[in-house]
């Protein structure tokens, strides 16, 4: 449990999806993947409605993470805020399992609170070292065009955010719709953003929201990475059948 | 599952699952990014309980809380009372017990006792801020907010332990209004100075007031801004020096730059019947320095922006 490799999603929309396959199924697929699904909504004076809300609640439900509804302003802390807690979670889960199986029954809950706390330390450290892919997923349709330079300053913010982590931290970004396909890769993987890079320029202009379809790309962006080889050793002795790393049953450690 | 902690409805009455210790919930004190913290009173004793969804977040300030309060006289947050769950809908959730304190948060006490005590607080605030840092932690998510004067002894004391990190770690919890790398100052690395550029950053905003400082905040954000701001009010001219340096990260301890603020803060009072105090030449030379400094950065920064 030493090296761990945690990968997530981050997707930034203002509304419903409206095109393709469900968003919830998406984070589903991710998350079946050993991928974490978080969701920010950005308002604007115009709220979400209760079905966006809703929307957004599902996948961060279905993708196992977090979610959140915010104004532009606030979007640079939210996105460093969430993906931390989204960590810590998953590293918990993990934690769980495994002191699951040494003790029997009883996982982390079942602990004296003190002892609780020492686990705490643990997982906080965990969280710190361990290694961190994130696929940002920016939501370009009409609507969102007046948030969009917010959003890119939360990119730009989100990178330096990684960048002062202990482990080492990747990201990439998307945007959907996409020219051709439902996503459009406008940062692949990199470990720091450059500033210059524009988001604004060069979008398709469409009423289309394809959030599901765009998320299932995303997906395809991590069966890119390779995983340490130990791990894959471990990992594929358990898998039958199996024909790539993508499809691991749980988070990679 | 927001962030924005939705924390369950408490009942009026509970009781711990491990200590058995008893509360009574009297009122909603704050929401945190991590739960939500009630008045409440166990055994007619007023507490402050900090209850949340994820329990992990929760242990994780207990942790740091407790290793704070290793010195006994160090006065840096609330005192760590009880630690337990308790289980509302049949769901388990974990809390903590801590001492009440009773007082004004920094920015409304400011705003009816006077600009005058900034100087003060933020003195008193640099002082909490070293025993933490000597423990090993940054407090990261620095603001008026998480900051409370209290009632009785007019003493600072820091509330809101989420955003407390092991320095050299990522902070975990930050507003972007005080925070070093939205004004493109560093980055975002728990280290003494994250905590000191904050503490700058709120001495120029509780000194200018809420009007003015929202007014001078444009875009991109760079600290030339705040030199601007400073060098218009009269009552933070005399503290630029500190300021800057801790703007730029020139500090190797809280303590240092607290020792600067109060070596100015008795200039100030011995030569209050004077207009202006004259400055000492050398003094000066530093400053011009420092301004030169930040304005090489301000062109550094418009360069950077240019390209944005």
């Amino acid at each position: 449990m030493k090296e761990a490799t945690l990968r997530q999603i981050l997707v930034v929309t203002d509304g419903c999806s409206n095109s393709g396959i469900s968003p919830v199924a998406a984070a589903a697929l991710a998350r079946e993947q050993g991928i974490t699904v978080n969701v920010i909504g950005v308002i604007d004076k115009s709220e979400l409605g209760e079905k966006g809300e809703r929307e957004i609640r599902d996948i961060a439900e279905a993708g196992g993470g977090l979610c959140d509804i915010v104004y532009p302003q606030q979007l640079a802390q939210t996105v460093q805020m969430l993906t931390r807690k989204a960590m810590t979670r998953t590293i918990h889960q993990v934690v769980n399992k495994e002191l699951k199986e040494i003790l029997g029954d009883s996982g982390i809950d079942e602990l004296a609170p003190d002892k609780r706390v020492q686990v705490a330390g643990m997982v906080d450290d965990l969280g710190e070292k361990s290694s961190l892919n994130v696929v940002m997923l920016v939501d370009t349709s009409g609507s969102m065009k007046p948030k969009l330079s917010a959003v890119q300053q939360a990119i730009h913010d989100f990178s330096i955010s990684l960048h002062s982590r202990s482990g080492q931290s990747r990201m990439a970004v998307g945007s959907f719709p996409g020219k051709q396909k439902h996503l459009d890769i406008r940062i692949p993987w990199t470990e720091k953003v450059q500033q210059a890079h524009q988001l604004t320029s060069d979008l398709a202009m469409s009423g289309i929201t394809p959030t599901g379809p765009a998320i299932v790309e995303a997906i395809a962006l991590f069966e890119q990475d390779k995983l340490p080889s130990t791990l894959k050793d471990r990992y594929t002795d358990e898998e039958e059948n199996d024909d790539m790393n993508g499809s691991l049953r749980d988070h990679v450690f | 599952m927001s962030s924005k902690a939705a924390t369950p409805d408490l009942p009026k009455y509970f009781q711990g699952k491990w200590n058995r210790k008893s509360y009574h919930v009297l009122r909603e004190l704050g929401r945190g990014a991590n739960g939500t913290v009630y008045l409440v009173s166990q055994d007619g004793v007023r507490r402050a309980v900090k209850v949340g969804v994820e329990g992990m977040d929760i242990l994780m300030e207990v942790n740091v809380l407790k290793s704070v309060q290793q010195g006994r006289d160090s006065k840096v947050g609330p005192l760590l009372c009880d630690v337990d769950d308790l289980v509302v809908n049949g769901k388990a959730c974990t809390f903590y017990a801590m001492e009440y304190l009773e007082g004004e948060q920094l920015d409304r006490y400011i705003q009816q006792a006077g600009t005058e005590w900034v100087p003060v607080l933020i003195v008193q605030l640099l002082a909490r801020l070293d025993v933490l840092h000597k423990h090993g932690y940054t407090f990261g998510d620095l603001k008026p907010e998480n900051i409370m004067v209290s009632q009785t002894d007019k003493t600072v004391r820091l509330i809101d332990f989420g955003g407390v990190t092991k320095q050299g770690s990522a902070v975990r919890q930050f507003t972007e209004e005080y925070d070093r790398a939205f004004w493109h100052a560093g980055d975002r690395k728990a280290d003494t100075g994250y905590d000191l550029f904050c503490a700058a950053v709120i001495m120029v905003r509780l000194t200018v007031g809420k009007e003015l400082w929202k007014s001078s905040l444009s875009e991109p954000r760079h600290t030339g801004l705040l030199c601007d701001i400073i060098r218009k009010s009269d009552s933070l001219y005399p503290y630029r020096v500190p300021l800057l340096k801790a703007f730029h990260g020139k500090f190797a301890s809280a303590g240092e730059m607290r020792a600067e603020l109060l070596t100015v803060l008795r200039e100030r009072t011995v030569a209050q019947p004077r207009k202006k105090a004259p400055k000492p030449g050398k003094v000066g030379g530093g400053i011009s320095g420092l301004f030169v400094a930040s304005l090489l950065l301000l062109a550094g920064t418009l360069y950077y922006a240019w390209f944005m």
